[in-house]
């Protein structure tokens, strides 16, 4: 096990502003707080080499959680290990073993070349010279960066600044890496790119990532593992599989029959509903579990030929923004099933 | 505590990057020089004009007033060649940039005076050229006593300027805007250190020595080197003049503590 977060908590006091001619005076002199949790009772454990991926809406605390792992912000109460390190009681040593990528905000020198920020880097964390030389010369190659390497940074592109910010934070060869929206605003090439960086740092160095992001197809394509939270309380802690296969229970079937009056195809088989139909193209919706694919298959190659037939299901993301909607309160499917995963209830380390 | 290397390695990258880009900024370079020798020029012209009609303060000449302002000099241009880019603390904190120095593994306040950018000791040079022909002005008697409460007198004091800086940057943590006390305490400064503090009522004077204590920096040290003990109604102890590196130390140690205060303090942005 390499990170222990166990109920974490972080409250932030902003203070209410007053209304009226004078507020301003007023607010100055006020000790009206108004308390935000931003995160709350939040427990998880990471082992080593496990590339996760934590998600949730807008403003659920991602980015809070992740000020907390790296030793930014003092948690009001609760408290996490990384690698047997408290972050923000020790946050020099904790900085040595940690790696860190703001999508939002580099860390290279504007004015300087790009490599120049890497000689700086590598003085701050004190890198070997054989060490730092590998590493540039391995990063260089996967992330493309000797077309611009002597640019000053201010110069480069978004792409190109975050292959610079990915090799930036990854030359002191950190155990543990923290991604809050690295992807952002990368076109596709760019996040492929990036992804494979990620996977191959993972998988030939056995680096722990954790990853936040919008992007559910970063999370399809690295990581095995979600941790979903929302208002800063955990959702969900377990395989993207499990969610996958609990949430996603939907199946589109999309046929394309040798129908005369295609638009009078009707379909009655129950849990099973056209969602569209486009000329001979027919789109149906049903659930995996009260419907068996074959059967409904079947069904409708006895009344109609079919000339071609796909089933699919649904992207994560599509999943995701259901859950997200709709929430996992009592009610719902989930709980029902037993998969709200509660603080208690972890991964084997 | 672990190993010094990072610090040395990192400060001396800190100096090379920094002449790195000075062939890139030199227009910037030579107006910032042009910037500040008007700037430091027009502060002694007032001080000559105004000695004109006062020729002696408290027993003070000229010449002995432009030296108080050459040692004030001095240290504050030490100051700001070392320490300058505190001063940018409160805009990184706002702007979400400072949670940067938090994750790597160097004290964030050594990483703040060694981020690279337009530092050059360009002011340090003309401010050590000034007092060289200033001391002459007031015959100073050179022994090693005199260099070394002259040494004493200007890194101590550029302490005292960065302890006060660094207190005031450190607010940052708890205020979002401070722009306002930024500049009361630096007209403060800049203001007070010009003339013999003696020529001042109690309360400046107390706020000057113990308080927001610049009047080490040049005042009392200045006295000692030119036996001002008695100043009209103000007598000075020829041995406050050599305290400045301890009070130097002791407010800087101060601006520290409370500055790892912020740092736990610190709530980071909310993008
Ligand atoms: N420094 C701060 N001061 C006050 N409130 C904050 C601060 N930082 C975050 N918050 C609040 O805490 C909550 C969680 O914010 P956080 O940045 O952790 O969300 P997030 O999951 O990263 O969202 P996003 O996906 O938009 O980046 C939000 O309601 C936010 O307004
Ligand atoms: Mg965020």
């Amino acid at each position: 096990m390499i990170i222990s977060a166990d109920r974490l908590t972080k409250q932030f006091r902003t203070l209410r502003r007053k209304e009226g001619p004078l507020g301003a005076i007023a607010t100055l002199f006020s000790r009206d707080y108004e308390i935000k949790d931003a995160v709350r009772d939040v427990s998880f454990k990471l082992d080593a080499g496990e590339l996760v991926g934590y998600i949730g809406p807008n403003g659920a605390g991602k980015s809070t959680t992740i000020k907390m792992l790296t030793g930014i912000l003092v948690p009001t109460s609760g408290t996490c290990t990384v690698d047997g390190i408290v972050p923000w009681a020790d946050r020099q040593a904790n900085g040595r073993q940690i790696g860190v990528v703001f999508g939002q905000r580099t860390q290279l020198y504007w004015d300087l070349p790009l490599i120049e920020s890497f000689q700086l880097l590598r003085a701050i964390y004190n890198v070997p010279a054989a060490t730092y030389e590998r590493n540039l010369r391995e990063f260089t190659e996967l992330l493309g960066l000797d077309e611009f390497i002597r640019t000053p940074v201010r110069q480069l592109s978004l792409g190109q600044r975050m292959r610079g910010d990915f090799a930036a934070a990854m030359m002191h060869e950190p155990k543990v890496v923290f991604l809050d929206e690295p992807t952002i605003g990368l076109d596709v090439v760019a996040k492929e790119n990036i992804r494979q960086f990620i996977a191959r740092v993972n998988r030939d160095r056995g680096t722990t990532f954790i990853l936040t992001t919008h992007d559910l197809a970063d999370i399809e394509k690295l990581c095995a593992r979600i941790i979903l939270i929302d208002h800063g309380r955990k959702l969900y802690d377990g395989s993207v599989e499990t969610i996958k296969g609990r949430y996603g229970r939907n199946r589109t079937l999309t046929a394309d029959l040798n129908c005369e009056n295609c638009d009078d195809v009707r379909i009655t088989v129950p849990g099973a509903n056209v969602v569209s139909r486009e000329g001979p193209r027919i789109v149906i919706e049903f659930d995996r579990d009260a419907v068996r694919a074959d059967e409904l298959v079947v069904k409708l190659a006895q009344h109609y030929e079919l000339r071609d037939v796909t089933i699919a299901e649904p992207p994560l993301e599509a999943i995701i923004r259901d859950i997200y909607q709709h929430g996992l309160g009592d009610g719902s499917v989930a709980a029902r099933d037993g998969l709200l995963v509660t603080a208690d209830v972890e991964t084997v380390s | 505590m672990a190993s010094l290397a990072p610090y040395w390695r990192t400060y001396a990258e800190f100096w090379r990057l920094n002449f790195l880009t000075l062939a890139e900024y030199r227009a910037n370079f030579f107006v910032w020089l042009v910037f500040t020798l008007v700037l430091h020029g027009s502060a002694i012209a007032t001080i000559w004009l105004t000695m004109n009609r006062f020729p002696i303060m408290n027993g003070w000449t000229w010449q002995q007033v432009v030296f108080l302002y050459a040692l004030y000099w001095l240290a504050s241009s030490l100051n700001g060649t070392l320490f300058f880019t505190v001063g940018d603390v409160p805009w990184h904190i706002r702007e979400g940039r400072f949670d940067r120095f938090m994750v790597r593994p160097l004290d964030p306040l050594f990483q703040i005076i060694s981020q690279p950018g337009q530092i050059w000791p360009d002011e340090l040079i003309v401010a050590t050229i000034f007092f060289a022909i200033v001391q002459g002005l007031v015959h100073l008697q050179w022994t090693i006593g005199v260099a070394g409460l002259l040494l004493g007198a200007m890194v101590g004091g550029a302490f005292i300027d960065f302890a006060i800086q660094l207190a005031v940057a450190t607010l940052a943590f708890w205020v979002v805007r401070l722009d306002t006390l930024r500049w009361v305490v630096m007209s403060l400064e800049t203001d007070f250190t010009r003339y013999p503090l003696s020529i001042y009522n109690r309360v400046v004077r107390f706020t000057l020595s113990f308080i927001f204590p610049f009047a080490f920096i040049n005042y009392f040290p200045a006295s000692t080197l030119l036996h001002k003990t008695a100043q009209g109604d103000y007598a000075v102890n020829p041995l406050l003049g050599w305290l400045t590196p301890l009070i130097g130390a002791l407010w800087f140690t101060a601006a520290y503590l409370f500055w790892r205060r912020g740092l736990d303090h610190h709530q980071s942005t909310g993008s």
